[in-house]
């Protein structure tokens, strides 16, 4: 007794702790704890979730109380986090409350009517709705299909990314949808698709606690990953023999508990990679059983270019901009990327694969080894050593020290990536050289070993990737260039044959220059922010207020893309609606909606629906000209009208792409509301439709994967008080549902038989024509990859954009701990705009002294395209080395993307991020 | 009130140590120990809850401190928590491109 309420508080918040320590260790929790727990909590109703911010996946409980959220906290139960959160995490409860939340739709007015020029006022739904639905036809008319385009997101739930996908692909057979995934992880989903036929990592995050050796390439996890940071720094305390190496272009927090750190030259990493490989055949450490089984090695064309715009690119930029953009048609090879090559220094190279970058052939392991014989410590010296303060020596030394870490046959290795590989140049094929070395020496697809590509984003697995809502996919790995592929969603969907178009839309970048360039005039935004996170932005900028387009941006706050756009509508966040994520361990995690959307916001699923209602399917479904459409069966150049085909099929012309695509009578009837697994909680779209669009969506959704390694369970089993989100594949297995840990190993994949050991199926079906280092053979030979991944030769290549006597530095960008993305959400949590207000421009102290500068000065950075103003920072959490500076990209008075370079890897269309060259001085 | 629950992991030999600095830290209690494996429960209890974070900051630089990370918040109501939004964040958006964006 007399025990105060601040007492009782204290013990449930300790309790609370132990009770997330305790599913690591063991701390016990005493009943007064308990007791304590149940008093203060009181009336409080706890419900899981998922964190709203990275690709971790991290579980949070919820608790509300009269429709507000009272805390959050660290899930006990989730397997990812044990209880732990990061500071992000940690608030997840207050990003939905930022003072200027918007509250109503938003349009450009001028006396009472739409005006480009005019001022935001408050309008109706109806009224916003009206004019975006007249826009968008008024585009759709005169440009065709891909005269829309729709920005989204990896932090889209699942079922919305599911909406968008079918409305643009089969309602308005529109490729042009486009994840904001694309500027993280396509690079990653190029190389997957390459290597293993099939998307996605093969271990788990539970390959930190098997592992001797955690090898960082180009993601800072302690800042990126804080979680998963959490779990090596655990094991690395707990296990002798756990080594821990960051390589990374500038010293991070990561570095602090690293055993190795390696300091490389922006590209370098191509380098470092191939040096090892090279090692691993000198030395004998080649697993020829495993390799023989489940390897074909292979290569493909150098000549590829760099992203930007295929032709007329001088019409759009600068004379400045065209001395690098230049170079996607001819290059003019330097000594290192020559000898790299197998070529002459000063070789004038074509860069006629540019648009054919990925193609590939299987080559022999005599001539894969021939082509990694350039690649010695010298040469790594040369093309790799990132820190001009570090001698020769220690470099070569670290080198040969993470050769041996790979190269130990008893020593189990992950390696880890983000954004280091991914935003790069060459970025699907610097992902595939760390499958190479992983492949060549047996250590993929079991547990504690294995190359594992992290995600930024909490669904760019999930929403972005499983559900396809990239320009080039469909759901489960699919691609709409691929006939069979097409037929078989055309059935699945039930829509006429050649409903789908087969010509791949814009991604990401290329709906920004077909902004510019006229040939796309309407664009939607949701869940992102393309005029902060795009590179080369004053482009874009000027795309979005001075041509003849309209945006929509849909989003919770007034981001910059809301200011650039024409019509802002609000949306529903994170825990206002229902919702599935997909971690980047393949796991799919679920939450209810807990609290009502402020104002009259409601969620982007809705916002789809809605304008679906107002489309019909005879507005998009008869002849449409499609620009550039080659495909077998389109020889006219034209996606065929359908229509009769369709009502042939049941379809109603008249009908809206709603009621034809989505509330059909069907799923009205096999989803209702009110849905027992709501447990009381609210759904507002339900409410306002009178069905349960998410279960449904879901449910539909999950029909692509079944049977094609992508299985999910049904809706209900996620939202199963038990469950803490699933890996797929989940398959039925007496009367349960399984998932699996490690796929390809027959200990835990389904779909890997009996007998068959470690078996690449993603491959099944697939053949390479025979060739040589050079070219593709004549087409005589042809090998099968079944049950095989590729092991590919990827050469160095220089970076499009080097310092020079101008711009001096190198500029590399990315995230901080405490800010999400833009900063749109965690700008507005008080406590963590306070811990990291603005950016500032890392920089080392002897490039500050030689320009006159000193810590706090205010700089410009200037580039080729654009400049910012910025605070320089000399010392804190990154330490950069000599000629290279860090802009963290969250601030949007800090819009650092007007300064980098557009530059994509030709085969994924990521942006590299990651390198340009600057200039810095006094502002 | 504001109340965070924060775990502290220090290395196993320095344990007691930690735990003697941490409880003469202001606002901080330290409530389990397990000197096995080095991790300290603290509650930390802040009048400002801007000094939260400013605290969890103050326990990750202490020495022989591998991690410090919060894992419970108690909310409480903080009336002046917008009183320094960044000036873009409440810029006018009336205008067809805010000034800086224009730069
Ligand atoms: S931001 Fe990432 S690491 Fe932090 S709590 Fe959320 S999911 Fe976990």
């Amino acid at each position: 007794m007399g025990i105060t309420r601040r007492e009782f508080m204290k013990n449930s918040v300790a309790a609370s702790v132990a009770a997330s320590a305790a599913a690591v260790v063991g701390l016990p929790l005493s009943t007064d704890a308990e007791a304590a727990i149940a008093q203060s909590e009181a009336g409080w109703q706890w419900d899981k979730g998922a964190c709203r911010f990275c690709g971790t996946g991290c579980g949070i409980m919820i608790a509300t109380k009269d429709g507000r959220i009272v805390a959050t906290k660290g899930d006990p139960k989730a397997p990812v986090n044990k209880g732990l959160n990061c500071v992000k995490g940690y608030f997840n409860g207050k990003i939905m409350y930022g003072q200027d939340r918007l509250t109503t739709p938003l349009l450009r007015m001028t006396d009472g009517k739409f005006d480009k020029k005019g001022k935001f006022v408050p309008v109706s739904w109806d009224k916003a709705m009206e004019i975006m639905v007249e826009k968008f036809m008024a585009a759709y008319k005169e440009k065709g299909p891909h005269g829309v385009g729709l920005f989204g997101s990896g932090q889209w739930t699942v079922p919305e990314g599911y909406v968008a996908a079918k409305l643009w692909k089969v309602g308005f057979r529109s490729n042009n949808i486009d994840p904001n995934a694309r500027h993280c992880m396509a690079s990653a989903v190029a190389a997957f698709m390459q290597t293993f036929g099939i998307d996605e990592p093969a271990g788990n995050y539970d390959d930190i606690e098997h592992t001797d050796t955690a090898i960082l390439w180009g993601a800072n996890m302690a800042e990126m990953h804080p979680i998963l940071w959490s779990r090596i720094t655990d094991r690395r305390l707990t296990h002798k023999e756990m080594k821990v190496v960051n390589l990374s272009t500038y010293s991070n927090m990561s570095s602090d508990i690293a055993d190795l750190e390696i300091i490389f030259k922006p590209s370098g990493d191509l380098s470092i990679q191939n040096y090892i490989a090279r090692e691993i055949v000198k030395r004998g450490a080649v697993d020829h059983e495993f390799v023989k089984k489940n390897g074909q090695f292979a290569t493909g064309p150098y000549d590829i270019g760099y992203g930007f715009r295929p032709k007329n690119a001088d019409k759009f930029h600068s004379p400045a901009e065209m001395e690098v953009v230049k170079n996607e048609q001819v290059r003019v090879l330097d000594k290192w990327e020559a000898i790299g090559q197998r070529r002459k220094e000063g070789d004038v190279v074509q860069q006629a694969n540019a648009a054919t970058a990925g193609k590939d052939w299987a080559i022999s392991f005599e001539d894969f080894a021939k082509a990694l014989e350039p690649y010695d410590l010298d040469y790594c010296v040369a093309t790799a050593k990132g820190d001009p303060d570090e001698s020769d020596e220690a470099f070569k030394k670290k080198l040969v020290e993470l050769a041996d870490y790979y190269c130990d046959p008893k020593r189990k290795v992950v390696s880890y990536w983000t954004m280091g590989f991914n935003q790069h140049q060459r970025g699907t094929w610097v992902n595939e050289q760390c499958y190479t070395n992983h492949l060549l020496t047996g250590k993929q697809s079991k547990p504690g070993n294995g190359a594992f590509s992290l995600t930024g984003q909490p669904s760019a697995c999930g929403t972005a990737r499983e559900v396809g809502t990239f320009s080039h996919r469909l759901p489960a790995d699919m691609v709409v260039m691929n006939p069979k592929h097409r037929a078989l969603s055309e059935k699945l969907w039930k829509l006429p044959a050649k409903t789908l178009n087969p010509q791949m839309g814009s991604h990401y970048v290329k709906i920004m220059r077909d902004l510019e360039d006229g040939t796309c005039k309407w664009a939607m935004v949701q869940v992102n922010n393309p005029w902060q996170n795009t590179a080369n932005l004053n482009h874009w900028i000027k795309a979005a207020r001075e041509m003849d387009n309209f945006i929509v941006c849909c989003d919770g706050y007034p981001t910059v893309s809301a200011k650039v756009a024409d019509l802002v509508l609000p949306a529903a966040m994170i825990f206002e609606k229902w919702g599935f994520y997909g971690n980047a361990e393949r796991r799919t995690q679920c939450w209810r909606q807990q609290v009502k959307p402020v104002g009259e916001s409601m969620g982007d699923m809705w916002i789809l629906l809605e304008m679906a209602k107002r489309i019909k399917i005879k507005d998009c479904w008869g002849e449409q000209k499609i620009a550039g459409l080659k495909a077998p069966g389109f020889e006219d150049g034209k996606l065929p009208s359908v229509i009769d085909e369709a009502v042939k099929m049941g379809y109603n012309p008249e009908a809206s792409l709603y009621d034809a695509l989505f509330a059909t009578p069907a799923h009205k009837k096999a989803y209702p509301w009110p849905d027992k697994v709501a447990k009381g909680h609210g759904n507002h779209i339900a409410e306002d439709l009178g069905w349960f669009a998410e279960k449904a969506m879901f449910e539909e959704y999950r029909a692509f994967g079944t049977d094609h390694g992508h299985d999910l369970a049904p809706f209900d089993v996620y939202y199963d008080d038990a469950v803490r989100g699933l890996k797929w594949p989940v398959v039925l297995k007496d009367g349960k549902w399984v998932e699996t840990g490690w796929r390809f190993n027959e200990e835990y994949d389904p779909y890997v038989k009996k007998g068959q050991g470690i078996y690449f199926y993603g491959n099944d079906g697939n053949a390479l024509v025979m060739g040589d280092l050079d070219k593709p053979g004549d087409g005589s030979v042809k090998v099968k990859l079944d049950g095989k991944a590729k092991i590919y030769f990827r050469p160095y290549a220089t970076p499009v954009e080097e310092p020079d006597t101008h711009f001096n530095l190198w500029l590399c960008t990315g995230r901080v701990l405490e800010h999400w993305h833009s900063g749109s959400m965690t700008r507005r949590v008080p406590e963590l705009h306070r811990a990291v207000p603005n950016a500032v421009c890392w920089i080392h102290p002897k490039d500050a002294d030689a320009r006159g500068l000193k810590r706090n000065d205010l700089v410009w950075v200037e580039s080729r395209r654009g400049k910012v103003k910025v605070r320089i920072e000399t010392g804190g959490r990154n330490r950069v080395p000599r000629g290279l500076v860090y802009v963290p990209w969250f601030d949007e008075s800090v819009l650092i993307n007007k300064v980098c370079l557009d530059s994509t890897c030709p085969i994924s269309k990521e942006t590299d991020f990651k390198k340009c060259s600057v200039k810095v001085y006094k502002a | 009130m504001n109340l965070s629950g924060i775990l502290v992991i220090a290395t196993p030999e320095w344990v007691e140590t930690v735990v003697t600095e941490l409880n003469a830290m202001e606002g901080i209690e330290v409530h389990q120990t397990d000197p096995v494996t080095g991790r300290i429960i603290v509650v930390q209890e802040a009048t400002d809850i801007h000094a939260e974070i400013e605290g969890v900051k103050r326990i990750k630089a202490m020495p022989h401190v591998v991690m410090a990370d919060m894992v419970y918040h108690y909310f409480a109501d903080d009336a002046r928590a917008y009183d320094a939004m960044p000036a873009e964040l409440t810029e006018d958006t009336q205008v067809c491109v805010p000034a800086y964006l224009n730069t």
